[in-house]
């Protein structure tokens, strides 16, 4: 369990409604102070309302916040130690770049030496230096979110908040910039609560990450937990590329697929029992025919660059295949899988939980 | 090919879109006072213009309501299009439908609906009525030009500034307002240039005494020939012009251009607002010692444009300290319901003959007396005896003009001896004839011709009138009112009904011109005060009306309006013994017998006399 100690921010019961849309249903998610944690999830699945609702944009319609022990539930946004990087930048254009980062130090009345200082600090920090003078238009994409979150880290909050920051950006600057968050982070030494919808860019950055879909947080953990165990068909679906496959629990680590029994190491499901397994791609190991727990045709095979993306059907599946070795199209092949690779999930329980193949 | 065809049918326009301007330019800058001849260029106008106390207040007037509404319409409205620009989508449409379509509201229908709802809530018409009539009429314009820029700015902005610790207002004013500051700006252009261009919705809320540049300019024109407002109508279109183009010019945005904008929207920012407060300081120093003498005693008084000379109003308020709030109209039609509504307490009105009889009948007059009016008896008795046609007991009205209606006749150009209607069916005079455009005038033409009262109420004469006026259309030029005056003068038509005081006026420009009461007889018209029954200074009312009746005062007033006075003790004074003697200005009591005065007929009569007139204009 977490040190209760350690607890920066917890949501207690958050629930939200847009008209008739129940956009959160009794939320609960403690955060960590330090912590870079992600929320990850399809477009519209609340990752937005859930960060408004702590920037203090939006008032939950039940439920509380607490910040550093206090219940911040319906503090206006102006009176709250932190601070958001808004997904479209938000700068203020009828102001220069030095205007822009002062703001927030002019309103806590700092000394102008200080405001100096600061500006000149944060603006090396984000790799901008000598950039004072410019109006915020005439600056490129990248450069205004480095600008954005200048503005913010200059109050010293405690949480800084991104709301997608990278989602208008092209790829390469996506990847240089992520890594900087990366860097800031540890340098500032605050927390960050980081919203996206890209499963790479969470488990790139983040130390823990939390999954939504549909108002509901489907796991919270690791990037590596995350990854390897899935606790529903929904997180799999959406975190990298994997098998889903219906299965009966046999017994205690054995797992019927397809007809086929593997072992596994999954143990307390029961007897005879339905679940979901999830198998990834890299983790099939394509062998001789004989070899395998299974066996089936390669149907469809594309080079991907580090490796191979291979299509082979066995007993009436397609199963996904990664793998550095090339086998030919129209190939008979065996397909084997080590125990600790077979992940088992309980059947879902409601549509939120299934798999939905968005992956935007 | 096609480029030319293009090019002209673009030049037809501008010339039929801006021709009236145009003329009207010119004519600010003609010397002559007629219309139909240039005299010469010359700026006098436009310095007479701003000598003239009155048209300085009236441009004073302007300008504080069109600044005062602009700027509290923008107020509201940007508060207004905040409000509304948070609201849900479909409530949103909803409150922008409603405030659109007081803009596309015929501004008539505002200006009487405003008109009664202030007499509803007991508001005294006046400036204060004006200025909240132009607050109302501006905020639409204000919130449709504020709007797209609140749609445009991100809303983004105004939060990441509370989330940097700005409270609401800060905010706002740091983040959103500097955005839409060009769309507030230009809807307050917008809203000082309606409110500046505005007529029909100040003449329907306005009270005595005030007036703005075009109500002034409306009622100095019904007046007749004044030069000086074309060149004020000419600063007007002018002023109005190069508001149009600033707020043209105010809200460009493309991204480049965003730098320049922000300098424009500082001279719109800071310069104009400045030179604006600086206007209405200085007029308002200038206001108030003009009004200064505004004291506890006042009389309002209602009359014809023109029909007073300013001194006497100067000379009456030196004498008697009581101050007098001046206020015209164009028509008897126009004077009688402003009385009827009570809206406004007129102290002392002067409408004609068949008005006053109206007036009597539905109770609206108190009756005058005379013990306060010693001076009735400087007015010849003969007239009181004619006023008992509308006024039968004497007991309601003083007479203050007369007139008669006559046939004007260029000597040179006609032949025949003019001494009876019968010239104007004369075929010689084809296409040479001039009529008046008015119902009651053909009429009384067609009837005492052949015999009958002008009053008439007999079908038969009535129809035999209409036969005649048919019969006599081919001949007639044109069917006009003021340009009788301007046509004779220019030597453009032969032959013009016409009333006795324009007569005298036109042969002092023109001496070929005669005037003639034809032997039938004609119609007088007689012009008297009268005191509406909700008069709040009555018996300053009558302290009015007996200074007017004051031989040296209506000499005065004679000599300024040139109609013929009843008054004669003015008479004795008079002179130049040829105005003195004069057969125009003082008709013998033979010249009179046979004319009469009008008399109100009754609705049903009244529309009948219309639908008669009408089958003549259509013939
Ligand atoms: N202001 C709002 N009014 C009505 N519905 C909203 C509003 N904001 C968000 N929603 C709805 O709430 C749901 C969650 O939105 P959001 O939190 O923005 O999702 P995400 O950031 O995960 O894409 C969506 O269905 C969205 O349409
Ligand atoms: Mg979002």
């Amino acid at each position: 369990m977490l040190n209760t100690q350690n607890i920066l921010i917890d949501f207690k019961n958050i629930s939200k409604t847009y008209g008739n849309n129940l956009v959160l249903d009794e939320l609960n998610l403690s955060i960590k102070e330090n912590e870079f944690l992600t929320l990850l999830g399809p477009s519209g699945c609340g990752k937005t309302t859930t960060l408004r609702i702590l920037g203090g944009f939006e008032k939950p319609d039940q439920g509380q916040v607490i910040f550093d022990g206090k219940d911040i539930t319906s503090l206006p946004p102006n009176k709250r130690n932190l601070n958001t990087v808004f997904q479209k930048y938000a700068l203020f254009t009828h102001m220069t770049i030095a205007e822009n980062i002062a703001f927030g130090l002019k309103i806590s009345g700092k000394s102008k030496t200080y405001i100096d200082d600061k500006i000149k600090y944060a603006l090396k920090l984000v790799n901008l230096d000598g950039f004072e003078d410019r109006q915020a238009d005439s600056l490129s994409g990248g450069q205004q979110q480095r600008i954005a979150i200048a503005r913010a880290i200059v109050n010293e909050p405690k949480v800084l908040l991104l709301d997608e920051p990278l989602g208008a950006l092209d790829l390469k600057l996506r990847q240089d910039m992520s890594y900087e968050l990366i860097r800031l982070k540890n340098e500032l030494g605050i927390t960050f609560i980081y919203v996206t919808h890209d499963q790479e860019e969470a488990l790139t950055m983040s130390d823990t990450i939390v999954v939504m879909n549909q108002g509901y947080i489907q796991q919270m953990g690791t990037p590596e937990d995350i990854y390897n165990e899935p606790q529903n068909a929904f997180v799999a679906d959406f975190i990298g590329e994997s098998n889903i496959l219906p299965a009966i629990m046999i017994e205690d680590k054995l797992v019927e697929i397809l007809g086929a029994r593997f072992a596994c190491v999954d143990i307390g499901f029961g007897k005879n029992k339905p679940v979901d397994v999830v198998i990834r791609p890299e983790d099939i190991d394509l062998v001789k025919p004989e070899e395998g727990t299974i066996q089936g045709r390669v149907t469809h095979l594309i080079f991907k660059g580090v490796h191979y993306e291979m299509e082979v059907m066995a007993n009436g599946y397609e199963w996904l295949v990664h793998s550095t070795d090339m086998v030919e199209v129209g190939q008979e092949v065996g397909i084997h899988v080590d125990p600790y690779d077979i992940q088992i999930m309980n059947k879902p329980e409601s549509e939120d939980e299934e798999a939905v193949g968005i992956n935007e | 090919m096609r480029n030319t065809f293009r090019k002209i049918y673009l030049a037809l326009i501008l010339i039929l879109l801006y021709a009236p301007i145009a003329t009207l330019i010119v004519l600010s800058f003609n010397s002559s006072k007629t219309r139909s001849k240039w005299g010469g260029f010359t700026g006098k106008w436009y310095i007479s213009l701003f000598q003239d106390t009155s048209i300085m207040n009236a441009l004073y007037t302007t300008l504080i309501i069109a600044f005062v509404s602009a700027l509290v319409a923008t107020i509201i409205g940007t508060a207004a299009s905040i409000g509304i620009n948070t609201m849900q989508a479909r409530s949103r449409t909803f409150f922008m439908t409603v405030t659109n379509i007081p803009m596309l509201n015929a501004d008539i229908v505002t200006g009487i609906s405003l008109m009664l709802l202030f007499i509803a809530c007991r508001f005294t018409l006046g400036f204060s009525t004006i200025l909240l009539a132009h607050i109302t009429f501006n905020i639409p314009y204000v919130i449709l030009s504020v709007m797209p820029k609140l749609k445009q700015t991100n809303k983004s902005t105004y939060e990441a500034a509370l989330d940097l610790g700005a409270s609401p207002v800060y905010a706002f004013m740091k983040v959103v307002f500097p955005d839409i500051l060009p769309g507030v700006l230009s809807g307050f252009l917008l809203a000082f240039t309606m409110s500046l261009d505005d007529f029909i919705i100040t003449h329907f809320t306005k009270g005595p005494g005030v007036d703005t540049l075009s109500t002034k300019i409306y009622s100095e024109v019904r007046k007749g020939i004044k030069p000086e407002m074309y060149a004020l109508s000419t600063l007007l279109f002018v002023s109005v012009l190069l508001l149009m183009l600033l707020i043209n010019m105010s809200p460009k945005d493309t991204k480049t251009a965003k730098h320049k904008v922000f300098n424009k929207a500082m001279i719109f920012g800071r310069v104009i607002p400045v030179s604006m407060i600086l206007i209405i300081v200085s007029g308002g120093i200038f206001y108030h010692v003009e009004s200064g003498q505004s004291g506890s005693e006042q009389v309002v008084v209602y009359n014809w444009g023109e029909y007073i000379d300013p001194d006497v109003i100067d000379i009456f308020e030196e004498e008697t300290g009581i101050h007098v709030v001046y206020e015209e109209f164009e028509t008897n039609e126009i004077m009688y319901p402003k009385i009827q509504s009570g809206a406004i307490a007129y102290d002392v009105v002067c409408p004609s003959d068949y008005m006053i009889q109206r007036m009597i009948e539905n109770n609206l007059l108190a009756k005058i007396d005379f013990d306060n009016v010693p001076n009735i008896a400087n007015i010849d008795p003969d007239y009181l005896e004619q006023s008992t046609s509308f006024d039968p007991t004497n007991e309601y009205s003083v007479p203050y003009c007369f007139g008669t209606v006559g046939i004007l006749y260029n000597k040179t150009m006609v032949s025949d001896p003019v001494d009876s209607w019968d010239i104007l069916w004369n075929e010689k005079y084809n296409d040479n004839i001039l009529m008046q455009d008015s119902v009651r005038d053909a009429f009384a033409v067609a009837l005492k011709r052949n015999g009958a009262s002008l009053n008439s109420t007999d079908v038969s004469e009535l129809q035999k009138a209409m036969n005649d006026l048919i019969k006599e259309k081919p001949l007639v030029q044109a069917y006009v009112i003021d340009q009788v005056r301007d046509k004779m003068i220019g030597n453009e038509a032969a032959l013009g009904v016409i009333y006795s005081g324009e007569a005298i006026y036109t042969q002092q420009e023109n001496p070929d011109l005669e005037y003639v009461i034809p032997k039938e007889g004609s119609n007088v018209w007689i012009d008297s005060w009268v005191i509406p029954k909700n008069a709040e200074n009555k018996e300053n009312a009558e302290a009015f009306i007996n200074f007017l009746c004051r031989g040296d005062i209506a000499l005065k007033n004679f000599e300024y309006i040139t109609y013929s006075t009843p008054n004669k003790a003015a008479r004795e004074l008079i002179e130049d013994e040829s105005i003195r003697n004069s057969s125009i200005a003082f008709p013998t009591a033979e010249d009179l017998k046979d004319c009469e005065t009008y008399r109100f007929l009754g609705d049903d009569v009244d529309s009948y006399y219309n639908e008669l007139w009408n089958k003549v204009k259509a013939s």
